[in-house]
């Protein structure tokens, strides 16, 4: 009897596929954790700087999702029962593959997935079977091995995180297209109705090396862009710009709109979104400085949620703080209840001592703990990136660039844009005095009805050349 | 030191950036009081001295500088410098300015765009309404006109689906790490000097160009199991032109021999302003010479390095019309 069994159409498995690509910019494994109203993705990075997770909820995100839990019941007292385990994204990845829904590879597509987990103690072969059931009646079976382990969640007061916005997240993922390839973090500061998002990079060079220092890139936009913005002014606050990238590609996905919650620099910033039963959280440790003493913060800029183009007056709304998203905050709490209670009254602001918390459950940012420390996450290599993220080419500028002569793809490139129709082929015959200068070759045809094709294979070449 | 301009002509700007980075990563611009000028100098390969007029590019341009000819010259990584120019491909203003940011110069362009506008919902029903409303008559009266047999038009010009209202706008800065060359260290590089051309020529169109250049280079290139990624191994490109209007672009190799020829091409004439002795010099000058051969002899050949002409090829991309002169080097003006 498996412990956790589901099945999914097709979008559910792209989006489990799109979840696993994010998680894999993160981390190369996941943590999976089944209960019996959600299951939830999750990973936590190697420098515990950054965690992500998706959880997908049991009622809306599959077609059908049974929790047998009658073998945990007795054991665990601490709350409703899970299971958790942990697997490689490589394995799962290879399994969610992105083309099942390609159109392209419409007659092997996947049409469905059926998921079970089983665990028994009294069973050696505890596996993750997934059978992906595609059309013509073919079925793949996939079986994956984990790991049983504890997992390990970011805890976040949204409470205590005075400062949020929320934006379109195409918003976002258009400032991704203007930053640097190599920049390693991304700072926001809110000042005079504007924030700035500025991508940067520490490092400092000398000599020759300083050409080679990243683009330093800063948009700053008009607050009223932000659906809801309610932000303390003045204050830097920076975070990993790759992680960045990650969650924002991801949420262009969903079309959705991102919420950011955060509270100081050196605190951990939040950003969610909710869709279509996918409630994807992302915690990430920030840096930055913040002016003078905390005791004294600068004003809050807030702005109204109802943000109209045209009438979008600021406001001091701080008592709107409790009433919104409840059903986020819900899912929070419940999470919470689950797992060990911080050492600290949760009232207090942020946990001050993150090294205090011990509970297994609880997220121990051990970067966090001095001010000066940073996240330090590996330099992106985005221009590798094959969801390559930047300026796509709309005016055909590439194929000016170089040609890569080593592309064993053999083909004639002359216009094959369709552009040139006028122009590309009128002066391209050879004069027939000229042709006779090559008796080893022959005469270019003459006759318009046999002029050679725009793109054609070397192997129609040859034949053309053996006729003569 | 100072350098600020409004970048006039984003579009060639940032063409000119992306056809010199094919060519060498970092360039030189030497800003002075009427020209600007990049200069690229890679290691090995063809070499670009491009002089740009002001306001071919810049206005409300003013550079100052305490060096005689109140001359700046920057190094820029031309990566840098095309990717910042590209975010400005939609931007309504843009402005590049020379500052300092930690003791490291800085050419910062500012980036003024609404596109981020258009990037949000669908306005509001009542938003959407309030936009019908003016359109409506307009579009009646055109109508009309065009019922009486009136051709014209420009009634609906006169009146565009106004743009949803924003005036929010957004600011992208792009800094670009730069070093600023003292004069002296310049002051030894020189344009190389060539040889008076044989024959001015109008290219054929360079994209059409570029592609037959690049399928001969492939075809003469060693098979890519022998050449291994070895970078040394070149092709030869053997380009001839004539002043009789021919161009002719042809490859040899052990296996094969290739050649492509465009007839009824433009051999522009001297200006005798731009020669040095004026008409007489015109009369002199090597190209007027060449075009007293006969169409047989009339014919100034080079070679060239397959990939490397490809790599100058790119320039095309800035749609200009290219004078090839012939001589012992390749030399280009837009």
């Amino acid at each position: 009897m498996p412990i956790l069994s589901f099945s999914l159409n097709l979008d559910g498995v792209i989006r489990i596929h799109n979840a696993v690509q994010c998680l894999a910019k993160f981390s190369d494994t996941v943590s999976l954790e089944a209960r019996s109203d959600r299951l939830t993705m999750s990973t936590l990075n190697s420098s515990k700087s950054a965690y992500a997770s998706f959880a997908l909820d049991s009622s809306t995100y599959f077609e059908t999702y049974r929790y047998n839990d009658a073998r945990l019941s007795d054991q665990s007292q601490e709350g409703p029962s899970r299971f958790t385990c942990q697997l490689y994204n490589k394995a799962l990845s290879s399994v969610f593959k992105g083309r099942l829904g390609d159109m392209r590879e419409k007659e092997t597509a996947a049409e469905r997935c059926e998921v079970a987990i089983q665990d028994d103690i009294d069973n050696t072969e505890c596996r993750i079977v997934v059978k992906m059931i595609c059309k013509h009646g073919v079925t793949k079976t996939y079986k994956l091995n984990y790991e049983s382990t504890e997992i390990k969640h970011a805890l976040f007061d949204r409470n205590s995180a005075k400062n949020k916005w929320r934006i379109d997240a195409s918003v976002l993922r258009s400032f991704l297209e203007y930053f640097g390839t190599a920049t390693e973090q991304l700072d926001m500061y809110a000042e005079d109705g504007r924030i700035a998002f500025t991508s940067y990079t520490e490092k400092v060079m000398h000599g020759r090396e300083i050409l080679k220092h990243p683009l330093e890139t800063s948009v700053a936009l008009d607050t009223l862009d932000f659906e809801e913005f309610s932000v303390e002014e003045k204050m830097h606050v920076a975070f990993s710009v790759k992680d960045f990238r990650a969650i924002v590609l991801h949420a262009e996905t969903l079309k959705t709109n991102v919420q950011a919650y955060y509270s100081l620099p050196t605190k951990p910033i939040q950003l969610t979104y909710n869709e279509n039963g996918v409630n994807c959280e992302f915690t990430l440790m920030t840096i930055g400085d913040y002016p003078g003493s905390s005791t004294k913060p600068a004003p809050i800029s807030v702005r109204g949620s109802s943000a109209t183009p045209t009438g979008g007056r600021p406001s001091r709304q701080a008592s709107l703080q409790p009433t919104q998203s409840n059903t986020i905050r819900g899912v929070e709490e419940k999470q919470r209840e689950a797992m060990p209670p911080p050492s600290q009254p949760a009232s207090r602001s942020f946990p001050r001592a993150p090294q205090s918390q011990s509970g297994p459950g609880s997220f121990r940012p051990e970067s966090l703990s001095q001010r000066t420390s940073r996240p330090s996450p590996p330099p992106p290599k985005a221009s590798l990136d094959p969801e390559s993220l930047f300026l796509p080419a709309e005016d055909d500028d590439r194929q000016w660039d170089e040609t890569n002569y080593e592309d064993e793809e053999d083909i004639l490139g002359w216009d094959a844009s369709g552009n040139h129709k006028a122009s590309a082929l009128q002066k391209l015959q050879t004069a027939p005095e000229e042709a006779s200068r090559y008796e080893s070759l022959p005469a270019w045809p003459e006759d318009s009805d046999r002029r050679i094709a725009p793109t054609q294979r070397l192997a129609e070449i040859e034949t053309l050349f053996s006729q003569g | 030191m100072r350098f600020k301009a409004a970048i006039r002509n984003i579009h060639t700007f940032t063409k000119l950036t992306g056809s010199l980075l094919l060519l060498s990563k970092v360039v030189w611009i030497r800003l002075d009081n009427d020209q600007v000028r990049f200069t690229v100098i890679p290691e090995r390969g063809s070499q670009v001295w491009a002089v740009l007029s002001i306001d071919s590019i810049f206005e409300d341009y003013s550079v100052h500088s305490n060096t005689p000819g109140n001359t700046i010259h920057l190094q820029v990584s031309l990566t840098h410098l095309n990717r910042a120019l590209r975010s400005a491909i939609n931007a309504t203003f843009a402005s590049i300015r020379l500052t300092k940011k930690d003791g490291i110069p800085l050419l910062a362009i500012t980036i003024t765009t609404t596109t981020f506008a258009s990037l949000r919902r669908p306005p509001t029903l009542e938003g959407l309404n309030e936009r019908r409303l003016p359109s409506e008559a307009p579009n009646s009266t055109s109508r009309a006109e065009v019922d009486r047999g009136n051709d014209d038009s420009i009634s609906f010009q006169d009146h565009p689906p106004a743009p949803f209202p924003s005036d929010r706008e957004t600011t992208i800065t792009q800094s670009v790490a730069a070093t600023v060359l003292p004069p002296q260290s310049v002051a030894s590089i020189h344009e190389p000097t060539c040889r008076e051309p044989d024959v001015h020529i109008l290219l054929p169109p360079l994209l059409q160009l570029k592609a037959i250049s690049e399928r001969f280079t492939k075809l003469a290139l060693p098979t890519s199991s022998a050449a291994t990624g070895d970078e040394n191994l070149s092709t030869r490109l053997i380009l001839s032109a004539s002043p009789y209007g021919e161009f002719r672009i042809g490859v040899q190799t052990a296996a094969c021999k290739i050649e492509s020829k465009w007839q009824g091409l433009t051999n522009p004439e001297l200006d005798p302003t731009q020669i040095e002795g004026g008409e007489e010099g015109v009369r002199e000058h090597a190209s007027t010479r060449q075009k007293n051969l006969t169409r047989e002899e009339a014919w100034a050949t080079v070679r060239v390095e397959g990939r490397d002409w490809g790599r100058v090829l790119g320039v095309g991309r800035l749609g200009g019309r290219v004078v090839a002169c012939k001589s012992p080097d390749p030399f280009f003006e837009k």
